[in-house]
């Protein structure tokens, strides 16, 4: 028999390259000795002081007077099950795709900070620090680190760990410019004290320092030890040593089906005040289901226990009131008022397109786009309207300001300042010169066509033509960060931080590509709003010039705000359990705090139940605490 | 050039006349075809008719008559839906004649108290319902199934076009240019065509234009190979011989010889192309990358269908729809490839 050539070549080409790769042994590394090398080399940023040297005049605050949030009705134990709609490209905490929505169940719920803020009253209790200072700068701050604090492989967290942070953040081996970049530019200093004293310093004094400091979290020295070129991979399915109450073990990870988080045995912080009664489940077990409507129907069938957040289509089609499971008052259905900042989701009109660097046309169009209707059909009245640029700042409030209703003679008047007098033969707008008012409304939202082709109806009422352009998400994310868009339809989701941010959208230094300022404002007045907000560090004068700008952003109408939903919805088998008033003020989820729990009687209970065909009665409920209490009319702007 | 048809063709025709099923089919879908062609009289928000003040309005093809023209007192397109109602209440002499079907394929009709999608209702017009934007799902399959056969009716005149030149050249000149053409078809044809297709639709909303230029792109490989065969048979009978000895040019012989003696294949061929056409279509809209909103399609109304099970109206109208259509380019597929083969009329000794 003949061997065909080709069969031949493969495993010599193989052998070959395997010989190359394979020359030399991985080399064992400690990163240590580099850290310690640049903390020197940085001796202005990373300092090393004695406890003398500690500032004698501060004001230490432990939190003790801050109220309890979790239901000492919670018991531990039990497993979640839940579902996420894709299994995390890797478990790192840093580096190329570790942004997924998993990481909130290892990291960014759980994880502890040095300070953590009470989801209810906004102040701040206990977490890795058990005492905090703000130092008469105001923009330094000063923590003794709890000395039982323990990573999962119980290793006590200690001051150098905050140092090794800074080192591994701004370090190119974690490949992560986002980390690099924040961790050089807005921190200006750590101080070791001792083993469990330091201060960090923010580079200028601000209202929210608190929130900006307070989060740092430490980085295990000890487990990045083989910290190099290689980060990415080596450490890709590695889970770093949590200081939180969950963590994955290595044999619950089923790559592309499922992943299971479990409790830490003895978690240091297990019976502290503000934790216990939290993070009750003994184990979360996540399954991979990427079609949301198999994982409801999953979820129906008694599979998953909790199921959220809900949208409206969802909510009145797919698992109405009637439906029998929540008849029969197995799963209850809960609707949950929060206060946080909302995503800013609006029309963003490109004022460097022609048309659109007219005001009259833009003004025009703010009245043509008739969120109203969209809200009440769509969204079936459970949306209300976005009033702002930075709606659902409890601290930052806009009561006077109001989005333009839908009104069509406004908009006719609007568009005839611009020259936009007569109706073409279709019943759009034409100039003078023959030019219809035609405009392309870009999007990445596919979820969202219903919304944008209400819009287009309702707009050619009023003689202005839109054209609908949706695109991948990607793709149209790219076109407006190029700015190619006329009107891009989007929306950011928004930190939950004190104040909103302006210079991102709307200061000239960003009215270039690349940049989130989509409306392309370039406007003198507002920049030197912008530049003096960003300066100030007086909550009043925040709160003056937040509404100053916003006032300015309403009359330059280039950013016509959409829709908001001051509230989350969820669904869960009776078995599931909350609080009194289900959950807190801050929280974006019901999860997020670890509020929750399983109660096992009920659950045989209910299967029993199932089974013998016994029901409950159903279980519909609403907890309005946190809804705005004046429900804001749409007024009629000047 | 005067068509005549020879006697053999007018056997097939008759012979596919005989087979009732593929003919009542083609009847039947001619006839769907000049409803759509006149689709505005049938279903559309604008009236047929308007009396008003003793003047008579007809707006179906004319410019849009703004509100005010009917003593309403808005500046947009007359709801005449609702000037019915106010004339009939008014009593004075006034008018409306509504199409069948009141209703175009974009407008969102939202009943005050009820939400979309609404269920089939004759009190409503809506006689297969409303989609989950309120959009009457009737006019959308009607208008959605002109669309669809607009594209497939150019869909098959491209590619046959492109697919006939380029497979008769093939067969015709045989040779060098047969071996590179074949393989640059080969080559062709191996081009994951969907994902060229999702690829533009992602970094630009196609247009009608864009999307049957992409299509055509990509499908015109297949005629070649049947048309290659077929002049390779025909370039080796005798007539053709006669020809070149008779010193006709090579366009002649291609186009009055060949192409005339050729066409039952090409024939057989052009109600499966409409159906594939259709299908595809139907499935790019479905998965999103066919033609933008609010364009009516039914692969957007599937699309619709498949995740609001709560409304089957919407899924169950469009899928029988489909099929009805499909089953029609099927049946006519049939009969006329029966009436075309040739083993009826050709004798072998």
């Amino acid at each position: 028999m003949r061997l065909n050539p080709i069969f031949v070549c493969v495993p010599l080409i193989f052998a070959f390259v395997n010989g190359c790769t394979k020359t030399a042994p991985k080399e064992v590394r400690d990163v240590s000795v580099e850290a310690r090398a640049y903390y020197k080399a940085h001796a202005d940023f990373f300092v090393e002081a004695s406890p003398a040297d500690l500032p004698k005049d501060l004001n230490w605050e432990d939190g003790h007077e801050q109220p309890e949030f979790a239901s000492p009705e919670a018991k531990r134990g039990g497993t979640l099950r839940f579902y996420i709609d894709d299994f995390p490209r890797t478990l790192r905490f840093v580096g190329p795709d570790a942004n997924g929505s998993f990481r909130g169940f290892i990291l960014d719920n759980v994880a502890l900070t040095l300070i953590q803020k009470q989801p209810n009253t906004a102040q701040y209790f206990p977490g890795l620090a058990k005492e905090w200072a703000l130092g008469s700068d105001g923009r330094t701050m000063y923590f003794r680190l709890d000395p039982e604090a323990r990573y999962s492989d119980g290793v006590p967290v200690k001051a150098g760990d905050y140092f090794f942070a800074f080192f591994f953040y701004r370090s190119t081996y974690i490949n992560d410019p986002w980390s690099n970049i924040f961790y050089s530019e807005n921190f200006t200093r750590i101080i070791k004290y001792d083993d469990y004293t330091i201060a960090i310093t923010w580079k200028e004094a601000k209202p929210d320092v608190y929130d900006k400091l307070g989060s740092s979290m430490p980085v295990p020295e000890h487990f990045y030890k083989e910290l190099g070129p290689d980060f990415p991979q080596r450490y890709q399915w590695q889970i770093e040593p949590t200081t939180g109450p969950y963590t994955v073990l290595p044999d619950d990870i089923h790559k592309g089906s499922s992943i299971e988080v479990s409790r830490i045995k003895n978690w240091w912080a297990n019976d502290k005040r503000f934790y216990r009664y939290r993070f009750n489940y003994d184990r979360m077990h996540f399954d991979v289901i990427r079609d949301p409507n198999k994982a409801l129907e999953a979820f129906k069938r008694g599979d998953l226990d909790i199921f959220g957040p809900i949208i409206p289509d969802t909510w009145y089609n797919k698992i109405p009131d009637d439906d029998p499971t929540i008849r029969q008052g197995y799963i209850h259905k809960a609707t949950f008022y929060n206060e946080i900042p909302v995503p800013n989701y609006g029309l963003y009109l490109n004022q460097k397109m022609p048309l659109l660097n007219n005001s009259d046309i833009r003004i025009g169009i703010a009245y043509a786009a008739n969120f109203d209707l969209v809200d009440q059909t769509f969204f079936r009245g459970d949306y209300t309207r976005m009033q702002t640029s930075a709606d659902g700042y409890a601290e930052v409030p806009f009561p006077n300001i109001h989005a333009r209703p839908f009104s069509i003679e406004r908009a006719l008047e609007s568009f005839a300042k611009a020259g936009f007098v007569n109706r073409g033969p279709d019943g759009i707008l034409v100039d003078v010169k023959g030019q219809r008012l035609a405009l392309t409304v870009t999007t990445g939202y596919e979820r969202f066509r219903d919304v944008l082709t209400i819009l287009k109806q309702e707009a050619a009422k009023a003689g202005l033509e839109l054209n609908i352009e949706i695109l991948d998400a990607t793709t149209a994310d790219k076109k407006m960060q190029e700015k190619q868009h006329q009107i891009a339809f989007t929306g950011y989701n928004i930190p939950p931080e004190k104040y909103p941010r302006y210079r991102d959208f709307f200061h000239s230094a960003n009215s270039k590509p690349q940049t989130n300022n989509l409306t392309m404002t370039a406007d003198a007045e507002m920049d030197k709003l912008i530049e003096q907000y960003d300066r100030t560090s007086s909550m009043d004068e925040i709160r003056r010039l937040a509404t100053a700008i916003e006032i300015r952003i309403y009359e330059d109408a280039a950013f016509i705000p959409a829709f908001k939903a001051p509230f989350y919805r969820h669904a869960y088998w009776r078995w599931i359990r909350w609080p009194k008033d289900f959950n807190v003020r801050l929280s974006d989820y019901a999860w997020t705090y670890g509020l929750d729990w399983i109660d096992e009687s009920l659950k045989k209970e209910t299967a029993e139940a199932r089974s013998s065909g016994k029901t409950y009665p159903p279980a519909i409920e609403v907890y309005d605490k946190w809804k705005p209490k004046t429900g804001i009319p749409i007024q009629a702007a000047p | 050039m005067h068509f005549r048809l020879n006697p053999l063709t007018q056997r097939k025709l008759q012979r596919f006349r005989s087979i009732k099923r593929g003919f009542w089919s083609f009847l039947i879908l001619s006839i769907l075809l000049l409803a759509a062609a006149a689709g505005e009289l049938l279903i559309n928000s604008r009236a047929l008719v308007v009396k008003y003040q003793g003047h008579y309005y007809f707006p179906t093809y004319t410019a849009f008559h703004p509100g005010t023209v009917f003593g309403e007192n808005y500046s947009y397109e007359s709801n005449y839906r609702q000037l019915k109602v106010r004339f009939a209440r008014e009593r004075q002499g006034n008018w409306v004649l509504m199409p069948p079907v009141p209703f175009n394929p974009i407008e969102n009709d939202f009943p005050p108290g009820i939400f979309p999608p609404t269920r089939p209702s004759l009190a409503e017009w809506h006689y297969l319902g409303t989609d989950t934007t309120g959009r009457d799902v009737l006019a959308r399959l009607f208008y959605g199934f002109r669309i669809a056969m607009v594209f497939s009716l150019l869909f098959m005149a491209l590619v046959y076009l492109i697919g006939v030149t380029v497979g008769c050249a093939m067969g015709y000149f045989g040779g060098t240019f047969d071996l590179l053409a074949q393989r640059v078809v080969e080559i062709w044809s191996n081009i994951p065509f969907l994902y060229i297709v999702i690829i533009i639709a992602s970094i630009l909303t196609p247009n009608l234009g864009v999307l049957l230029a992409v299509v055509v792109l990509f499908s015109w490989t297949g005629m070649t190979y049947y048309m290659r065969t077929v002049t390779y048979r025909e370039k080796a009978r005798d007539y053709v011989a006669a020809a070149q000895v008779l010193g006709a040019s090579t366009s002649r012989i291609i186009f009055q010889h060949i192409l005339p003696n050729s066409l039952s294949t090409i024939v057989t061929f052009i109600p499966f192309t409409l159906a594939s056409a259709t299908t595809l279509l139907t499935a790019l809209d479905f998965l999103g990358f066919g033609l933008p909103p609010p364009t009516p399609s039914w692969g957007e109304l599937l699309h619709q269908g498949t995740s609001n099970l709560q409304a089957p109206w919407i899924v169950t109208s469009t899928f029988l729809a489909l099929v009805f259509v499909l089953s029609l380019a099927t049946f006519i597929g049939e009969a006329i490839r029966e009436a075309f083969d040739p083993k009826k009329f050709t004798i072998y000794k």
